[in-house]
């Protein structure tokens, strides 16, 4: 009794099966290995993420991962809202479900059409006050895959983190637009936009190109989006 | 042969024409069509002399007739203008079944025999509800709803038509396949050469069941002249009543249409989950003050949760509101109105059928993923309002605001204008993922600081130099690109909505890039290309 009690010494544990079966022993392995394939997880984290369309793949070339918080930052007019719809089209172009939580109503619904995404998979949520805003994108992360999200002035951060908790909890993706005072595992931020087609008294507006710097845990990269 | 049940039905002949007539007496005597999808639903006996019909096209609609009123449709209007007919129906027989706005019809075995007979049943209904003034009234009496549809159909206005006992299959027979309400089908057997349903009625029933399936046996067994819906009839479980309580009572059609539809979810669920669809519906409300309303509701297939939903909705259109559109008020409220809240509602299933399945999509429909976001989206809608969620159609129009109609979650998801049409002057894409409605007001400068002006002839004065705006980034700056001035004058024959101005693509320094608009000498920030 008082043997088993205590613990084998290092390498030579019973369920370790490289102690167990001679290192020659092909089939074995081979079994095991066959073993091991069936207990994976049905569902690999790559297989969770949504594939992105257009100029974004190049830059997140492993989709947006399923159960974190994304956020969106930047001044007017440097091509945070494009970026965030770029985003809920890889929601809708994967058959899942969008919303938007606009509580100044000025989504262009014609932008998100021509950014790719599935309007009639695509919910958009007006008039949300501050001190409902939690308990709303909270409602909304229950049964959309992802829920993009302007971010009120003064969110707090316990909020902040409950959501993400929320989020992760329903595999759903979290895309904050603005200031997120919680962590997130990928933060964009657009620094400028560049237009090329107007000129002075004459063209149109025909192409951009936007610099994003994309910050991971750890890494920070900058990239110059074409759209 | 088991015998169909003897039905009555009125019917108000192109009813959202009378609806609308009876809301604008100025209507009365010009002809009238009502528009739905872009064709015509309905349409008035003088426009009707001019050949417009249900089903052609506007435009065509209004080539044929001159002077032709269009008017949009109203389902719900039109529901609580028919609640009078109902009503006078029902001063001859409880059980009265609404069918759609203009059609309702009732079972006549009771009343006819306290009434004397069929024929005195039908003339005293056909005359009750002239008496509304509505002279157009048609009612027919026959075994089973569809033969009694037809003989409302034949019967002379403010008359009444009966099919004697038994003889509705000799009734039935001369009258075209299209009577069916089965558009496929009906094109499909005509051109099988069946052009009749008595043609029809005289295959064999295996060998309609085994060509055209379920939805054919039931159109065969109405083509015979039995009764429409059951093929085989179950009697709904007792307890598949679906009952909310308002505490406090609601008076507003929509706090209260909004606890319908996840009544009528709730049901459809519940008896889906048997195997069940529903062909008809009991509506019953109480008021605060104790009064019981009821009201049936039936349908020709199987009804869907939206189907259920919007007749719900119609129904407490019909209750909740005075017919003139107003919500009821406790001096204005005769006999028959409602004179409080309600404080609870119950959907009680009268009529179920074998639900035949359904096929999911086979790409891209996650039923399940659509449920779950039905659900969350209801959530919310229960906490902001029906109007706050949204979702965005394609329509045609010039600027990003026009191009987009925001439908609340829950209603039909149809354009307002054509968006295949051709939109002379709209502006051009990409489209600006910030539209601002209406523009935020902004200032848009010259070099020498003067506001810039566009003349009627649409020239500028001076070029744009300095765009100020507190909706841009560090209140705006310098001008370094500009297209424009595109000068608009849309709907000048209408001074209300006549809208004229000028539109600038403008580029700021620090690459911003917005739509400005000028609109009686006011320039404003319509959208931001962010």
């Amino acid at each position: 009794m008082a043997l088993a009690a205590l613990p084998h010494p290092p390498g030579t544990r019973r369920d370790d099966p490289r102690r167990d079966l001679p290192s020659r022993d092909a089939g074995a392995r081979e079994l095991l290995r066959v073993a091991g394939e069936r207990g994976r997880p049905l569902v690999l984290a790559r297989e969770r993420a949504l594939a992105l369309p257009g100029p974004l793949a190049e830059i997140l070339p492993e989709g947006l991962q399923r159960g974190t918080v994304v956020t969106v930052d930047g001044v007017p007019g440097s091509g945070t809202a494009t970026l965030g719809l770029q985003l809920a089209a890889a929601a809708t172009a994967a058959g899942e479900w969008a919303a938007a939580v606009d509580p100044h109503g000025t989504l262009g619904g014609l932008a998100a059409h021509q950014q790719g995404v599935a309007l009639e998979r695509l919910a958009v949520i007006r008039d949300v006050s501050a001190q409902r805003w939690p308990t709303v994108v909270a409602a909304l992360l229950e049964g959309m895959t992802l829920v993009l999200t302007a971010v009120p002035v003064h969110a707090r951060h316990g909020d902040a983190r409950r959501l993400a908790a929320r989020a992760r909890e329903r595999g759903a993706v979290l895309v904050a637009m603005g200031d997120w005072p919680a962590e997130a595992a990928l933060r964009l931020y657009a620094e400028r936009s560049e237009w090329t087609g107007l000129g002075a008294g004459h063209g149109l507006l025909s192409d951009r190109a936007t610099d994003v710097r994309v910050e991971r845990r750890g890494t920070a990269t900058r990239v110059r989006l074409a759209s | 042969m088991e015998t169909a049940e003897r039905m009555g039905m009125v019917w108000c002949p192109d009813w959202p024409v009378l609806a609308r007539r009876r809301a604008e007496p100025t209507l009365v005597g010009v002809p009238v069509a009502v528009l739905a999808h872009g064709v015509i639903a309905a349409a008035s006996a003088e426009a009707r002399a001019e050949d417009v019909r249900p089903g052609i096209r506007r435009r065509e609609a209004e080539a044929r007739c001159s002077g032709l009123v269009l008017v949009d449709g109203d389902p719900p209007a039109e529901a609580r203008a028919f609640e009078a007919v109902a009503r006078a129906v029902e001063a001859f027989t409880p059980r009265v079944e609404l069918d759609r706005p203009g059609r309702l019809g009732f079972p006549t075995r009771g009343p006819s025999r306290y009434f004397g007979g069929d024929d005195a049943l039908g003339a005293a209904v056909a005359a009750a509800v002239a008496e509304l003034g509505i002279p157009e009234v048609r009612v027919g009496i026959a075994d089973g709803a569809l033969a009694a549809w037809l003989a409302a159909r034949r019967a002379a206005p403010g008359a009444a038509f009966v099919v004697a006992p038994g003889e509705s299959p000799a009734f039935l027979a001369p009258w075209p396949v299209t009577v069916l309400g089965d558009h496929t089908l009906a094109d499909l057997l005509g051109r099988l050469g069946l052009r009749t349903l008595g043609a029809f009625a005289e295959l064999p029933a295996p060998a309609v069941l085994a060509r055209f399936a379920t939805p054919g046996a039931v159109a065969h067994h109405r083509a015979q002249g039995r009764d429409d819906t059951p093929l085989d009839l179950a009697v709904p479980p007792p307890d598949l009543v679906e009952t909310c309580e308002f505490d406090p009572p609601v008076a507003r059609v929509d706090a209260a249409a909004f606890a319908a539809k996840t009544l009528a979810d709730r049901l459809l669920s519940q008896l889906a989950d048997r195997g069940l669809a529903c062909t008809r519906v009991m509506v019953e409300a109480e008021t605060e003050h104790g009064e019981r309303l009821a009201r049936c509701w039936r349908h020709e297939g199987a009804l869907t949760p939206a189907t259920l939903a919007e007749r719900v909705r119609w129904q407490l259109e019909a209750w909740l509101l005075a017919g003139d559109g107003k919500p009821v008020d406790d001096d204005l409220a005769d006999a028959d109105m409602v004179t409080g809240g309600l404080t609870r509602l119950w959907l009680r299933p009268e009529g179920v059928v074998p639900a035949d399945g359904r096929q999911l999509g086979f790409w891209g429909g996650d039923q399940a993923a659509a449920d779950r976001a039905a659900r969350a989206l209801a959530r919310v809608q229960g906490m902001l309002g029906h109007e706050a969620v949204v979702t965005p159609v394609i329509q045609g129009g010039r600027t990003p605001a026009e191009r987009v109609r925001w439908v609340p979650w829950g209603d039909v998801l149809e354009p307002a204008r054509d968006p295949s049409a051709a939109w002379p002057g709209s502006l051009p894409d990409p489209a600006p993922a910030r539209v601002f409605e209406p523009p935020v007001p902004a200032e848009l400068l010259d070099a020498t600081g003067t506001p810039v002006r566009v003349s009627g002839r649409g020239e500028c004065g001076a070029p744009p130099a300095t765009l100020r705006s507190a909706e841009l980034p560090n209140g705006g700056g310098p001008v370094v690109g500009w297209a424009g001035p595109w000068t608009h004058d849309v709907r000048w024959w209408d001074a209300d909505s006549r809208r004229r101005g000028a539109h600038w693509q403008v580029v700021l320094d620090g690459g911003v890039a917005c739509l400005v608009v000028l609109e009686s000498g006011r320039a404003g920030l319509e959208a931001l290309y962010d």
